[in-house]
């Protein structure tokens, strides 16, 4: 096993910085996945943002994981194009709202292609060329998990990546909708982490198949956004 | 265990319940004449309730270009559960034929104080199949003041096409464990829907159209509720609601319903007789 000392370890430790860096160029400041229309509502305060986030990520935020990490799984393994299909479709189909649906898949996209152009990557490429033949979205958490385990990076930590990339984008929108300040933004990020620890530890044991994901507020922004008339976000 | 089995009798120009295999708890008395040619069938508990342990199983095939509604001839009680008790456990498999259509549209589930329950469905829509299902779930006996004192609700829902899976929910609802009134989930409403309204090969730009249609019908509802409505991954649409009373969901659901019948079928949702 390799440590931050290893020449090896540090490059992936490296990598790991830089893809999980919430500046990563591919668009994530762009949506904030319903949250908008929760703060056009005047339901989303300042004060509600830490218990919104906090039940985000104790759901969605367990799903995603649980996706992110079977994706890493297959990246490490057999890399198999039915199974890389049915994922992306079945995480598809988890997503009730249009423009969350819409919005993670163009993530993912942004990040596989990203991911590309930066190295040469074979499971990568195919997993992109599978995606564009079938006509099937690549999720946000897939395209992580997938881009973290072919870099052989290592499980935990990519999951812990993806969560606070997750969150660090949602907290970003919050800033923008909200009279909010970024040493209080900080703030609510740095008290956010022993959540995203949980989420990560829950999709551990959590199948893809079962793992259960209830926001309905979340839900109904997503759903409702569209019909915003002055928006700032995507989606 | 009830088995249904419908069927498009061609010479009555209707569809009839062709055959059903009941086993109790769970009965149907018969299936009623609707005027638009479809059957329907109460689902009915001879036990009054779901009790903690119950296996219970739905299993429902719609033939080819027949058209069944379902409903419950009250709200679902789900009974308290003791300590050392099972869960309660509903699955329902349900086939769509052909160009056939079903319209599932129960009243609530009502979990009781000390309540578990786990239901999970599954719904195989073949080409041209049209489907309208929804579920509401209650915050317990609201009028005995007992809200959310259940212990755990479980959820889930599969529908599948012949081209793929075009909705997974998996819900669990456990109010001790988790805050259900955070903003990303309940926030202060107490009451739940999920409605999906599906039609296997239907033009995939009209869905667009569809969403904002019935967004337009679902923004004029009265009582004070939050209604979504989006497109799923293919041929559908998937409604959210949360409501802080039970009337404006039931209302609000059949009103869109209606819209949804008359946009995707040209004629409008005759509703049961006892849903009220």
């Amino acid at each position: 096993m390799t440590t931050i000392t290893d020449p090896e370890g540090g490059l992936a430790y490296l990598r790991l910085l830089h893809l999980a860096d919430s500046a990563l160029p591919i668009g994530a400041l762009a949506h904030s996945f319903g949250l908008e229309s929760l703060a056009d509502a005047g339901l989303l305060t300042p004060a509600r943002v830490p218990d919104l986030l906090r039940g985000y990520i104790e759901e969605a935020g367990v799903m995603e994981a649980a996706f992110c990490r079977q994706a890493f799984r297959l990246a490490n393994g057999d890399f198999s194009a039915t199974r890389w299909i049915a994922i992306n479709q079945r995480l598809d189909a988890r997503k009730p709202s249009r423009e969350s649906r819409n919005g993670s898949a163009a993530l993912g996209k942004q990040l596989l292609s990203l991911a590309l152009a930066v190295g040469e990557l074979g499971v990568l490429e195919e997993a992109w060329l599978l995606s564009r033949q079938a006509q099937c979205p690549t999720h946000h958490s897939l395209a992580f998990g997938l881009v973290a385990g072919a870099l052989g990076l290592d499980e935990e930590p990519s999951v812990l990546a993806y969560l606070h990339q997750s969150l660090a984008g949602l907290v970003s929108a919050c800033q923008r909708l909200l009279p909010i300040g970024q040493s209080e933004a900080a703030r609510i990020l740095w008290n956010l982490k022993p959540a995203m620890i949980g989420a990560a530890r829950n999709s551990r044991t959590q199948a893809i198949d079962d793992v259960c994901c209830f926001t309905p507020m979340l839900d109904w922004g997503a759903m409702e956004h569209p019909a915003i008339t002055t928006r700032l976000f995507i989606c | 265990m009830l088995e249904l089995e419908f069927e498009f009798n061609r010479a009555a120009g209707r569809t009839i319940l062709a055959a059903s295999r009941q086993q109790t708890p769970l009965k149907v008395v018969r299936a009623f004449a609707v005027e638009d040619g479809s059957a329907l069938v109460h689902l009915h508990n001879v036990s009054g309730g779901v009790l903690a342990g119950d296996r219970l199983e739905l299993r429902a095939r719609i033939g080819a270009e027949a058209s069944a509604q379902l409903t419950t001839t009250g709200a679902t009680r789900i009974y308290r559960a003791a300590e050392q008790a099972l869960d309660a456990v509903q699955q329902n498999h349900i086939r769509v034929e052909e160009n056939a259509l079903l319209e599932y549209v129960p009243d609530p589930i009502i979990p009781y104080a000390g309540a578990r329950f786990r239901q999970q469905t599954s719904l195989h829509l073949a080409q041209g199949a049209g489907l309208f299902w929804w579920e509401i779930v209650a915050p317990g006996r609201e009028a005995r003041g007992e809200l959310f004192a259940y212990d755990r609700m479980q959820l889930g829902i599969d529908i599948w096409t012949p081209r793929r899976l075009i909705t997974c929910e998996r819900v669990r609802l456990e109010p001790e464990a988790t805050q259900l009134s955070s903003l990303a989930r309940l926030s202060n409403y107490r009451y739940w829907a999920s409605f999906y309204i599906c039609r296997v090969g239907a033009d995939p730009t009209s869905w667009l159209a569809a969403e904002q249609k019935l967004r337009g019908v679902a923004s004029k509802l009265a009582g004070e509720a939050r209604w979504g409505v989006s497109t799923l991954a293919a041929d559908g649409l998937a409604v959210r609601c949360l409501a802080r009373e039970s009337r404006s969901v039931l209302q609000g659901l059949r009103e869109i319903w209606n819209a949804a019948k008359l946009l995707l079928y040209g004629r409008e949702a005759i509703p049961p007789r006892k849903v009220n």
